[in-house]
């Protein structure tokens, strides 16, 4: 029988000259702070040896065109690439020099896929979308230069409303846990993206966040007070800038009743950053 | 909901090179074919990322525009 060996969740921007340009030294110095906690934990994830990780983030439109925006979408085939732009926003030439390819494990997908059809989750499921920051910026510093486990991306529509609700991303995470326990391997899960920037995607915005929000979150995940999370409005994520939460609501329903243990949690003003583990096994 | 043509356009622009180009060189001209209303077209002539964020365009669009993004 199958096992969650490790879960976490973390802010996806580990790029200290993206927060020293944009807020200053106070900002690098958090940010570094930040990728010290997620490299330590990457131990913890590495000593769990998990046959794969599957992966929660967000498509910042990077990858998903407006000819359809999938609520939540699995990564099939055996491989993925990294996504390579011309003239790249700061927060993914943090990715320059990163691993071309990174392998898939294409059976645990398959049946993430499967299954979930099966149960009532109309997941999408891509054979070619690349992967940016979202995924790789925690996965490179979680693994270091130890090779990455074989991944499983899963896509959370986060930007593009209407998105899933949190009951349903922390239902489909469920899934997974079901799918997990079910199989034979043992699997790490974590999440990405957060807490809150950016609110209402409103660009005029741009440089705020909502930390009474934020350490609510934070409270109502180390009380694992579950259901709480699982009533927050599409209203609520966006007002306070918090869409990327909806990649930890997934992870949330993949850990169950679990509390969470705080690694990393810290105010910046443009953003909280936070990392957080949940005792699995 | 988000408005759909000027979301394709915001893509197209951050996808596209040679589009990027043609839009960069004349605006207007790259955009004649386009279904927008007169207020986003102005918005996209000028450049102004503020009103076509209001108007519907997403931000992660509006920020990674090569050449035009910036925040």
């Amino acid at each position: 029988m199958g096992s969650l060996v490790y879960a976490a969740a973390m802010s996806h921007v580990l790029y200290p000259d993206y927060y020293g340009k944009n807020v200053g030294p106070h900002g690098r110095k958090m940010v570094e702070e930040l990728i010290a906690v997620v490299q330590d934990m990457g131990r913890d994830l590495r000593a769990a040896r998990p046959d794969a990780l599957v992966v929660i983030a967000d498509d910042h439109l990077n990858v998903f065109s407006f000819d359809a925006v999938p609520a939540m979408c699995v990564r099939i085939g055996q491989t993925v690439a990294r996504m390579v732009q011309d003239e790249a926003i700061e927060f993914d030439q943090a990715l320059d020099g990163l691993p071309e390819r990174y392998p898939l494990h294409e059976d645990l997908a398959n049946r993430i896929l499967e299954d979930g059809i099966e149960a009532g989750f109309d997941f999408a499921a891509s054979w070619s979308a690349p992967l940016d920051h979202a995924f790789l910026s925690p996965v490179s510093t979680l693994c270091g230069a130890a090779p990455a486990p074989p991944l499983v991306p899963f896509w959370v529509n986060c930007f593009v409303a209407p998105q899933p609700t949190a009951r349903r991303c922390y239902a489909a995470g469920r899934h997974i846990a079901r799918v997990v326990e079910a199989g034979p391997w043992r699997v790490a899960a974590i999440a990405t993206g957060g807490l809150s920037h950016f609110p209402e995607l409103s660009l005029a915005r741009v440089g705020t966040s909502d930390p009474a929000f934020d350490r609510r979150l934070i409270g109502l995940m180390e009380r694992g007070d579950h259901e709480a999370l699982r009533a927050l409005t599409a209203k609520e994520l966006d007002q306070t800038g918090s869409h990327e939460f909806l990649n930890w609501m997934v992870l949330l329903g993949v850990v169950g009743p679990a509390r969470a243990t705080v690694r990393f949690f810290g105010e910046m003003g443009r953003v909280d950053l936070a990392a957080v583990e949940w005792e699995v096994a | 909901m988000s408005r759909y043509e000027v979301n394709v356009l915001l893509y197209r622009l951050k996808k596209d090179p040679a589009y990027r180009r043609r839009f960069r060189d004349d605006a207007r001209a790259a955009l004649a074919g386009a279904e927008l209303t007169d207020e986003e077209r102005e918005a996209f002539v000028s450049w102004d990322a503020r009103r076509l964020n209001e108007l519907g365009g997403s931000l992660h669009l509006l920020i990674s525009i090569p050449g035009l993004g910036g925040h």
